[in-house]
């Protein structure tokens, strides 16, 4: 009775010896399979994707995905042997404290970086909370100058802030005044209520005065807004020159549609930062209330190719190609840049490699990268213009694709 | 104080989390856990005891976060001294809000709506005023020392919001067992009734509401400590009155424990949800809301409630 099943057992044994013998075989190749793999590089992606600002938020996410898929295509981190760069994604829902537990949480998962995290208040407070760990972080658009002038010697900014925007933006706005015979003089300033419509307007109500204009209306107004009438029916009574919108999208569209309904026609309107006034969403959608608007903001360099290669990848995907694509995308490689340099995913070296950084691969009307207290000092923004419904820059000179219209035409 | 011990334990049992942890989640979650258990504890002071429905703790919690901020920025005091103000400034805010209201006996829903127009008035005045910093926020200097109320670590943030909630659990229970308990119960219950037994409602209620505003005072402040930046919209936005009263419903208002408990509940779910729907964006604030309904819907006393229910009907008690 109990020889069969012996039998039996050792003949199971001798099968789990085979399979055993295989496995142990294919555990010893696997250290040189493994070399040719080298470990994944983590980077938090951590954006608001969720909550009133999930459209912005959202963009940015598909535009950093699309720079790591191009990377790991092209063959990822070539001084860690080719390592792949892996997102790991996390969603602010449009809270500081949101993204705050996100950054623990990237921390924990082994995040090298963060990419992150499109509004200014939110870039705060992740920037801090990454601080902590020593994790490099990027913020990819958040424009207030406080991010960058706390002291954290983690944070990075590539694209310019307020200060600067709104600077060029009153210098190309006399050029362009002067340019044309000087026929404006009044301007009326619409921004959105938070850090960077408030910081912007502030920053323009100190400066148009001394440039020879005057601002003879600020309106505030909440977000979201559903309802712009009373904001546009003051400004057809005030009657100024010039209407500069500082806002996010939502806003900006329905502010361009009520002026337009009203019959609010100004010589110009000249948006700093606005929200919608560079974007092909807005001049595909709307194009009779986007023409002649004119922008200050992120802007790519049209005259690079990879430019236009991710419009055209990002409208293959059913995006529409706004800053914050371009944005995060160079963001992320910025960052794949200074992980080549450091050659480790090590934070501290990342750090070091990002402070030290020279990247002109970019295609940005940046220049070279040059960090100072972690802001990108070659950071510019460019002026657009909506004409023949598409959008063309009007300044710099060095790049622009068209002359600039105005005053603009009464419809 | 017959719940004393159970709060001792509490605090106890709490106490080692940063030593039994490295996890910076965990000690966030836990942190944020004690925070909204606090500004429940403290909604539930007025809307749980005294059975007055506030829609707007954010004019308290809001108040404690800009003074503390206030203090320290534009006149440079110390964080302590600024932590000691906001508590004050919020019971200041909070005799405002309870003397225009109970003064002329708003009740119900009128009361809910008084106190939602005030934290949005102050939310409109801090997005105006030069002092607030207008829609730019105020934004403390990073610099970790205890003199500034900033901790280097988690653990020290962890344990200060642990020392707010056990006050505010030990404020609670000292209410509850006092005569000042028993007769904010008689005017929750039927504020007439109370007053032919000769309670001073108006007196009662004031009481309550003060010490409610104190406590959610001192929860803003510590927010500011921990987040060290504020814009209106963070300190007085809706959200935050929301985040007030969902714990206590969630967790039972008849409870001292309630707040806790569905702090603790509606953390959780946020981050099981998140982590169940993975990339699927927004799919996690759909799974809570859903749970959040069905909450409501079947446990309206809350989770300690359904707890009690099920006691009694073991008892054979109905009702």
């Amino acid at each position: 009775m109990n020889r069969p099943a012996i039998f039996s057992r050792s003949s199971l044994s001798r099968r789990h010896l085979l399979a055993g013998t295989a496995f142990g075989a294919a555990a010893l190749a696997a250290p040189a399979i493994l070399r040719a793999q080298p470990a994944p590089v983590k980077i938090g992606l951590l954006h608001p994707v969720t909550g009133f600002l999930a459209f912005s938020g959202q963009q940015c996410r598909e535009g950093a995905l699309l720079a790591i898929e191009a990377i790991n295509a092209a063959g990822g981190i070539k001084s860690l042997g080719g390592a792949k760069l892996e997102p790991v994604l996390g969603d602010a829902q449009s809270k500081p404290e949101v993204g705050a537990a996100e950054v623990e949480k990237m921390n924990e998962a082994g995040v090298a970086a963060i990419v992150g995290a499109y509004a200014s208040a939110i870039s705060l407070a992740t920037t801090q909370s990454a601080a902590r760990y020593g994790i490099p972080h990027i913020v990819d658009v958040g424009v207030s100058d406080q991010i960058v002038q706390r002291g954290l010697t983690n944070t990075f900014r590539f694209c310019p802030g307020y200060g600067v925007i709104a600077k060029i933006a009153i210098d190309n706005l006399v050029a362009l005044n002067d340019a044309a015979g000087k026929p404006a003089r009044t301007v009326a300033i619409v921004h959105e209520e938070s850090l960077f419509g408030t910081g912007t307007a502030q920053l323009l109500q100190k400066e148009l005065p001394a440039r020879g204009f005057e601002v003879v209306e600020v309106a505030k107004h909440a977000n979201p807004t559903r309802d712009f009438t009373n904001v546009v029916l003051k400004l057809k009574a005030l009657a100024p020159d010039i209407v500069i919108p500082a806002n996010y999208y939502n806003e900006y569209v329905l502010l361009a549609r009520t002026m337009r309904q009203q019959g609010v026609r100004p010589k110009a309107i000249y948006s700093v930062l606005g929200g919608a006034a560079s974007s092909f969403k807005f001049v595909k959608e709307f194009p009779d209330d986007a023409a002649y608007i004119m922008d200050c903001n992120h802007w790519y360099d049209p005259r690079k190719a990879e430019a236009l290669e991710l419009r055209r990848k990002a409208e293959a995907k059913g995006l529409y190609y706004t800053y914050e694509v371009f944005l995060a995308h160079e963001a992320v490689r910025l960052l794949a840049d200074a992980l080549e340099r450091a050659g480790s995913a090590s934070r501290e070296r990342i750090v070091e490699a990002l402070a030290t950084s020279s990247w002109d691969g970019h295609f940005m009307p940046y220049g070279p990268t040059r960090f100072v207290n972690g802001q990108n000092e070659g950071a510019r923004p460019v002026n657009t213009q909506v004409l023949n419904g598409t959008i063309e820059v009007i300044f710099p000179a060095e790049f622009a694709s068209a002359r600039p219209v105005f005053p603009m035409p009464r419809a | 104080m017959r719940s004393l011990p159970a709060i001792g334990f509490f605090a106890l049992a709490a106490l080692p989390l940063p030593w039994l942890t490295s996890s910076g989640t965990v000690l966030n979650l836990a942190t944020m856990v004690l925070l909204f258990a606090t500004l429940g504890q403290a909604w539930n002071l007025l809307g749980g005891m005294a059975g007055q429905f506030s829609f707007g703790h954010a004019a308290f919690f809001g108040t404690g976060a800009y003074a503390t901020a206030i203090a320290q920025i534009r006149f440079g005091l110390d964080a302590w001294s600024g932590f000691a103000l906001a508590i004050l400034a919020a019971v200041a805010m909070g005799a405002l809000v309870g003397f225009a209201s109970f003064r002329f006996r708003l009740r119900g829903s009128y009361f809910a709506l008084v106190t939602l127009a005030f934290a949005e008035v102050a939310r409109i005045l801090a997005n105006s005023l030069e002092i607030t910093g207008a829609g730019v926020g105020l934004l403390l200097p990073l610099a970790p020392g205890l003199d500034r109320l900033q901790f280097a670590d988690k653990a020290g943030y962890y344990w200060f919001a642990l020392v707010l909630c056990t006050g505010g659990l030990v404020l609670a229970s000292l209410v509850r067992e006092s005569r000042l308990g028993a007769r904010l119960a008689a005017v929750r219950e039927n504020e007439e009734a109370a007053r032919a037994l000769g309670v001073d409602a108006f007196a009662v209620k004031m009481q309550a509401i003060l010490l409610s505003a104190g406590l959610a005072g001192a929860v803003g402040a510590f927010y500011t400590q921990l987040f060290l930046y504020l814009d209106p919209h963070i300190a007085f936005g809706p959200q935050v009155s929301v985040e007030a009263l969902l714990g206590p419903i969630v967790g039972g208002t008849a409870s001292l424990w309630g707040p806790v408990l569905g702090a603790a509940v509606l953390q959780l779910l946020g981050e099981a949800s998140r982590a169940l729907t993975g990339g699927a964006t927004g799919a996690n604030l759909v799974a809570y809301g859903i749970v959040l309904v069905l909450i409501v819907r079947f446990f309206p006393d809350g989770i300690i409630g359904m707890g009690r229910a099920r006691a009694a009907d073991a008892r054979g008690v109905t009702g």
